[in-house]
C-alpha cells in the first residue's frame, strides 16, 4: 500500500488537490448558506415585504403565487418579526424574560421555569447573556427561587437574593419577605454591568501602560511597569508591578472610584509613586489617563 | 551545616531544610515518578533562579590536587559548574535507560547532601501532576459569617456565628497573608511545609501542606541520626505521605478544595483524618480578618477530578447550570454570536425540529444506500428500530445538553444517593391514597404520577444492575438495599414487599432504606450512555441522574435531591 502511494504520489497530489477544492467549495456552500439566511431574514423583516405580502391578499394572482405559499411566507414574515421584536427589547432593555420547561419529570411546579436574560456589552460586543431561571418550590405560594443560573461566581448571587428574594418562612424578622423579582433584576444587572466595567478599567489601564497587547509580550517591554492585573475575584484590585522592583495595589469601590493606594519599595512604603500615580485622581479612569499621557 | 542551636519555635519549616539523602521516605518519593519526569524535574532543580532552594553538589574550585584525589573512586564525580550539570541531565534526557540511574545519580550524587523540603515538594507534585486521579478532593464552600454589629451582641450570643445572608461580598485570597494566619493556627508541636503551585492549564493554586511531628524547624526535625533508634523510627513513619495534604485555591470561586488522604494505611488512618481536621479548622481562621469572618461549609462534592470540581464549583458560567441546563451556559465566541440580539437570523434551538431535520436527511440516505434485497418488513424494523435509536439520543441530548460526555474529562467516579421516598405501590387504591398524603409536599396542581413512573424507573434500574456485567462495564451498580440484593429471586422479593405494605397500610408509605452508589470512570456519561441505548427512559429519569444537582452526595426526596443544591445558593 506504501509502496503504491509513493509510486503513485502525482496521482495523490491530484486528489489532494480535488480533497482541497472539495472542503473549500463545501465551506463556500456553507458562507453563501448563511448568506442567503442573512439576506432572507432581512427581506423579511422589510416593510416593503409586508406591504407585498398583505396587498396581494386582495388582489388575486394565482398564476404566480398560491395561497399555499402565501401563508407559509406570512406565518414566516411574523416569526420573523417576532423575533425581530424580542431582539429590540434584548439589545434595549437588557432584561428580558423568557419560559423554560424543566425536563426532570419530578420537578416542582410541574416543571414551569422562568428564566431571566441579562445581556451584557463588553468591548462594544454583546456577550453570551448571563441567565437566572427561577421556579416556586414553595408549596402554595407564590414565591420565587433561583433554581439554576449562568452567573459568575465573583457576582454576589447569594447576597442579592437573600436582599430581594427572601424565602417566605424566614425566622429572623428583620429580613423583608415580601419578594421583588423587578428590583432583583435591576440589582443584579447592576452588580454585573459594574463587575465588567471593573475589568474594562482594568484592561484599559494596561492598555495605557503599554502591556495591552500580544505583540508587546513577544519583544520585552520597556515600559516602566511591567505588569498589571486584577488581584481578587470581584477585580475590585489592582496589583501593579514596576520594573524595579516595586510593587503596588490600587483599591476601588464597586463603581471604580479610587479607594486607596499602596506601593511597596525596596525600602519601605514608596509614597511618592502613590501620588504619581494618582495625583489627586477619584476614578481609577483618570488613572488610566495619566498613565497615557506619561 | 546545622546550625549549633536547634530551639523549639513555633515557625514553619524552611524550604531550604536538607532531608538525608538515605532516607528512605525520600527514595520512595523519587522512584515513582517515571525517567521523563524525574529528568525534567531536574532540570528544573537546576535552573539558575531555583540555586538558593536545591543546590546540587558543585565541586569548589579550588585547583586542589586533595580535592581531584577525593572524588577519584567516586562513582558520580561531581561537576564543576551548574551549566555542566545541566549538560549532564539534558544528555540523559536524550538517551535510554533505566530511572534507577537518574534516582542513583541525584541521591549518591549531585544531591548527596540531602534534598530539601522544597524539592521533595516539587517531586511530590511532579507525581500529582502525572497522576492526577491519585486525590481525592472534597470541595468546601467560604461563606461569610455575620460581623456582630455591639460587643453586646456577642455576649448575648445572639448573631454569633451565624452565617450573613445578605453579604454583597466575594472572599479574597491573598497567599502569603493566608499562610501567614494558617501558621499562627498550627500547633507549636507540629511542623509544617507550605508549598505553593500553579498547575499547567488548571486555573486554580494549589498548595501542599507538609507536616511533621517535631517542635524544631531545623535539622533535627528530618534528621534520623541525631536521637536515639525511637527517633529514627518516628522519622520513618512520619515522613510518610499521608501527612501531606494538599489545598487548592481555584480562581475567583468562593470554595476551596481539600485532598483526602491519599493511600493512607489502616494505621495512620485516624491521625491523617485528625490532621486534616486541623488544617480544615484552620482555613476559615486563616482567610478570616478583623470584622471579616469567614467559615468552611462542605457542599456534599467529592470527586478524584479537578477538572469536573471546577466545573461544578469554579469560575465560569457552569457551576449551577449542568445538565441539561448547560446550553445557557457555554460562552465561546460562536455561543456569543448566535445569541446576541444583533442576530437577526431565526434562532434554531437544539432540538427543534430544523436542527433533527438534517439528521433526518442523514438517515434517510443512509437507507437509500442500503442493499435493497432487504425483506420489507425486516426495512420496516429497522427503520423503527432507528426511530427509537434517534428518539433516545435526542433525550439523551436534552437531558445531559453537551455535558456528561465519554471524552470530556470531567468524570466523576462515585455518586452516593439515598433516597427517602415511599416505596412505589402499584395498587391504584393505594396510589390515590398516596397522592392524598403527598399533597402538602407536593403542589397539587401537577399532573403526574409518580408511584407508576418510580416503578418502571426502578424495575429498570434492575434491568440494568443484572445486566450489567455483560452490557456496560464502566458502570456498575451496587444496591446495598436489602430487598435488591434478593432480587435475583424476584417473587419472594415481591411477597416480602406486599407483607410489609400490609404491615404499613395505616401510613401508606414504606419507606425502605435504598442506598444507591453509582462507580464508574465517568459516572454521569454512563447514564447517558444508558438512556441512549434506550435502557433508561430519558423522558422519566429523574433530574439527580443527570449531575445536574453537582453533588456527589445526597438524599433524594420527591425525586429530587434535597436542599436545592442546583441553584449553588
Amino acid at each position: 500500500m506504501d509502496s503504491s502511494r509513493t509510486s503513485m504520489s502525482p496521482e495523490l497530489s491530484v486528489a489532494d488537490r480535488l480533497h482541497d477544492e472539495i472542503a473549500k467549495l463545501r465551506a463556500r456552500v456553507e458562507s453563501l448558506k448563511n448568506d442567503v439566511k442573512l439576506q432572507t431574514a432581512t427581506l423579511m423583516t422589510a416593510n416593503s415585504t409586508r406591504e407585498l405580502l398583505q396587498s396581494q391578499a386582495p388582489s388575486n394572482q394565482p398564476s404566480t403565487t398560491s395561497a399555499a405559499v402565501k401563508q407559509k411566507l406570512l406565518a414566516r414574515f411574523q416569526e420573523q418579526s417576532a423575533h425581530k421584536q424580542q431582539c429590540l427589547y434584548r439589545a434595549c432593555a437588557t432584561i428580558t424574560t423568557f419560559k423554560v420547561k424543566d425536563p426532570d419529570p419530578n420537578a416542582v411546579d410541574g416543571g414551569n421555569v422562568l428564566g431571566l436574560r441579562f445581556e451584557i456589552m463588553v468591548k462594544g460586543k454583546f456577550i453570551r447573556p448571563y441567565y437566572v431561571m427561577l421556579n416556586r418550590p414553595y408549596v402554595n405560594r407564590r414565591h420565587l427561587r433561583v433554581h439554576r443560573h449562568t452567573v459568575p461566581q465573583c457576582i454576589p448571587l447569594s447576597g442579592l437574593t437573600a436582599r430581594y428574594l427572601p424565602v417566605p418562612a424566614a425566622k429572623d424578622d428583620d429580613i423583608p419577605k415580601e419578594q421583588d423579582l423587578s428590583r432583583f433584576a435591576r440589582a443584579l444587572r447592576r452588580e454585573l454591568v459594574r463587575y465588567h466595567n471593573r475589568a474594562a478599567v482594568i484592561g484599559d489601564m494596561k492598555k495605557a501602560a503599554g502591556l495591552g497587547s500580544k505583540k508587546a509580550l513577544d519583544q520585552e517591554p520597556d515600559t516602566e511597569i511591567v505588569d498589571i492585573s486584577a488581584a481578587d475575584a470581584e477585580a475590585k484590585q489592582i496589583s501593579l508591578q514596576w520594573r524595579d522592583g516595586r510593587s503596588g495595589r490600587l483599591v476601588m469601590n464597586d463603581d471604580g472610584e479610587v479607594v486607596k493606594m499602596v506601593v511597596q519599595g525596596n525600602n519601605g512604603q514608596d509614597r511618592d509613586t502613590v501620588r504619581q500615580v494618582l495625583g489627586g485622581a477619584v476614578r481609577v479612569e483618570e488613572v488610566t489617563k495619566r498613565l497615557e499621557s506619561r | 551545616m546545622a546550625p549549633p542551636l536547634s530551639l523549639p519555635t513555633t515557625a514553619r519549616l524552611p524550604s531550604s531544610l536538607r532531608v538525608n539523602s538515605s532516607n528512605p521516605s525520600i527514595i520512595k518519593v523519587l522512584n515513582r515518578l517515571s525517567r521523563p519526569s524525574l529528568l525534567s524535574l531536574v532540570l528544573d532543580w537546576l535552573e539558575p533562579s531555583n540555586q538558593s532552594l536545591c543546590p546540587p553538589f558543585i565541586r569548589e574550585n579550588l585547583s586542589d590536587d586533595e580535592d581531584e584525589d577525593e572524588f577519584d573512586n567516586d562513582l558520580y564525580p561531581p561537576v564543576s559548574t551548574l551549566a555542566e550539570l545541566r549538560e549532564l541531565y539534558v544528555d540523559m534526557q536524550t538517551r535510554k535507560g533505566s530511572r534507577r540511574e537518574v534516582v542513583d545519580r541525584i541521591l549518591e550524587g549531585d544531591w548527596r547532601e540531602g534534598l530539601t523540603l522544597y524539592q521533595l515538594a516539587m517531586a511530590d507534585l511532579q507525581y500529582l501532576y502525572d497522576h492526577p486521579g491519585t486525590l481525592k478532593w472534597a470541595c468546601y464552600k467560604i461563606q461569610r459569617l455575620k460581623t456582630p454589629g455591639h460587643e453586646d451582641d456577642v455576649e448575648a450570643d445572639r448573631n454569633y456565628d451565624t452565617v450573613d445572608r445578605l453579604a454583597m461580598h466575594v472572599p479574597r485570597f491573598h497567599p502569603s497573608t493566608f499562610l501567614q494566619n494558617l501558621q499562627a493556627e498550627v500547633l507549636p508541636d507540629v511542623k509544617a511545609h507550605y508549598n505553593f503551585d500553579r498547575p499547567k492549564g488548571l486555573p486554580l493554586l494549589l498548595l501542599r501542606i507538609f507536616v511533621l511531628d517535631s517542635p524544631y524547624n531545623t535539622d533535627l526535625a528530618v534528621s534520623a541520626a541525631s536521637g536515639s533508634t525511637s527517633s529514627v523510627a518516628r522519622t520513618v513513619t512520619s515522613f510518610d505521605a499521608s501527612r501531606t495534604i494538599y489545598v487548592a485555591f481555584p480562581d475567583a470561586s468562593p470554595h476551596i478544595f481539600v485532598s483526602k488522604s491519599q493511600s493512607a494505611g489502616p494505621t495512620t488512618h485516624a491521625e491523617t483524618r485528625s490532621l486534616r481536621a486541623l488544617v480544615v479548622e484552620g482555613i476559615p481562621k486563616a482567610l478570616s480578618r478583623p470584622r471579616e469572618r469567614y467559615s468552611l461549609k462542605t457542599t456534599d462534592l467529592q470527586t478524584k477530578n479537578l477538572d469536573a470540581m471546577l466545573s461544578l464549583r469554579g469560575s465560569g458560567r457552569s457551576n449551577a447550570a449542568a445538565g441539561g441546563w448547560s446550553v445557557y451556559a457555554g460562552d465561546k465566541a460562536a455561543d456569543a454570536r448566535t445569541h446576541s440580539p444583533l442576530n437577526s437570523l431565526l434562532p434554531t434551538p437544539p432540538l427543534s425540529d430544523d436542527a433533527a431535520g438534517e439528521d433526518d436527511e442523514e438517515t434517510a440516505s443512509f437507507r437509500n444506500g442500503e442493499p435493497n434485497n432487504l425483506k420489507r418488513n425486516f426495512d420496516s424494523e429497522v427503520a423503527e428500530d432507528e426511530k427509537r435509536r434517534k428518539r433516545a439520543r435526542l433525550s439523551a441530548q436534552a437531558r445531559f445538553g453537551d455535558n456528561a460526555k465519554m471524552d470530556d474529562g470531567k468524570g466523576i467516579e462515585r455518586v452516593d444517593i439515598l433516597i427517602e421516598d415511599p416505596f412505589p405501590v402499584t395498587g391504584i387504591d393505594f396510589e390515590t391514597d398516596n397522592d392524598g398524603q403527598d399533597v402538602g409536599e407536593l403542589n397539587a396542581s401537577r399532573p403526574r404520577k409518580p408511584k407508576g413512573r418510580r416503578s418502571n424507573m426502578d424495575s429498570s434500574l434492575l434491568e440494568d444492575a443484572e445486566g450489567d456485567e455483560d452490557e456496560d462495564s464502566e458502570l456498575h451498580r451496587q444496591d446495598h438495599d436489602r430487598d435488591r440484593d434478593t432480587s435475583d429471586n424476584l417473587p419472594r422479593a415481591i411477597g416480602r414487599r406486599a407483607r410489609e405494605g400490609d404491615r404499613d397500610r395505616e401510613k401508606w408509605a414504606w419507606r425502605p432504606n435504598v442506598r444507591l452508589s453509582l462507580h464508574g470512570p465517568h459516572v454521569f456519561a454512563g447514564i447517558r450512555q444508558l438512556v441512549e441505548a434506550g435502557f433508561i427512559d430519558g423522558e422519566r429519569m429523574p433530574g439527580w441522574m443527570t449531575g445536574e444537582d453537582g453533588v456527589t452526595r445526597g438524599a433524594v426526596k420527591n425525586g429530587r435531591i434535597k436542599g436545592f443544591k442546583g441553584s449553588g445558593l
